[in-house]
């Protein structure tokens, strides 16, 4: 079973670099590059700490299921208020 | 005035650089550890293969055996061994398994371990199924002292490059090349 993240979105909101990113959360910047592309699934202790790093819970980032594109989520949040 | 042709020491120059050394030089002096463990997809295939052929020829050949001078014959296999013994070094040190495990972080670690468990298990079922394999083959056709020992010689060779390379060609073709940032 595949897991998405956002982790690269986040990151380029935040306008943080993969290094830097890595150093926060203590791991290679290269396993970064890996998680981004889902070519490595991380640990629970891994995902919370980029988690936290983000402030933001972990299944903003992760999740079983492929993401919806960012543009429905803000049509959908404008359709609701 | 300028005649386009260039001197001598221009073209060692050149040389130089066409080896591929000064960049490899400047890679290694960079500080960033990342640039000095990168795949490497094809260099480790080099020592096995000529272990393989080493290996092949000790079965396959032994008329060469036996006009080959007991004395020779030990100085060819410590040559032989020499000759690994030279390409091997660089291929796990330079590799992505080359830096400590020490400063590994959980992918890096797991990496290790999936790489390392490949090559035991490959080496478990070549020795499981080649050892008896070896022991029967030897006992049909009745080999020589001088055949027995040089075929067991290259299969510890081969054993030993592919304990040294096979994990880091597991790693290199495991890892794909990440874009830059």
């Amino acid at each position: 079973m595949s897991l998405h993240n956002r982790i690269a979105v986040f990151r380029a909101e935040r306008g943080i670099s993969r290094r830097q990113l890595a150093e926060a959360v203590g791991v290679n910047h290269q396993t970064i590059g890996y998680l981004e592309r889902g070519d490595y699934k991380p640990s629970l202790e891994l995902a919370l700490k980029i988690a936290r790093h983000f402030g933001v819970t972990i299944e903003m980032l992760f999740s079983l299921e492929r993401f919806e594109p960012i543009a429905m989520t803000l049509k959908r949040t404008g359709d609701d208020t | 005035m300028k005649t386009g042709r260039k001197s001598f020491l221009a073209m060692l120059d050149d040389s130089v650089r066409w080896t591929g050394m000064p960049a490899r030089v400047a890679q290694q002096l960079s500080g960033d550890p990342d640039r000095r463990h990168q795949p490497l997809r094809w260099r480790p295939i080099g020592p096995i293969m000529y272990a393989c052929v080493l290996f092949v020829i000790a079965l396959v050949w032994p008329p060469l055996l036996g006009e080959i001078d007991p004395g020779a014959l030990i100085g060819v296999l410590v040559a032989f061994w020499g000759a690994l013994f030279a390409m091997v070094p660089g291929i796990h040190a330079n590799g992505p398994l080359g830096n400590s495990a020490l400063e590994d972080d959980e992918r890096q670690a797991a990496l290790r371990k999936e790489s390392i468990l490949f090559c035991v298990g490959f080496l478990a079922v070549l020795n499981v199924l080649g050892q008896p394999l070896l022991m029967i083959v030897s006992h049909w056709q009745d080999w020589s002292m001088a055949r027995a020992a040089s075929v067991v010689t290259t299969a510890l060779m081969l054993n030993i490059a592919l304990w040294i390379c096979l994990p880091t060609l597991y790693a290199s073709w495991t890892l794909r090349q990440l874009p830059k940032e």
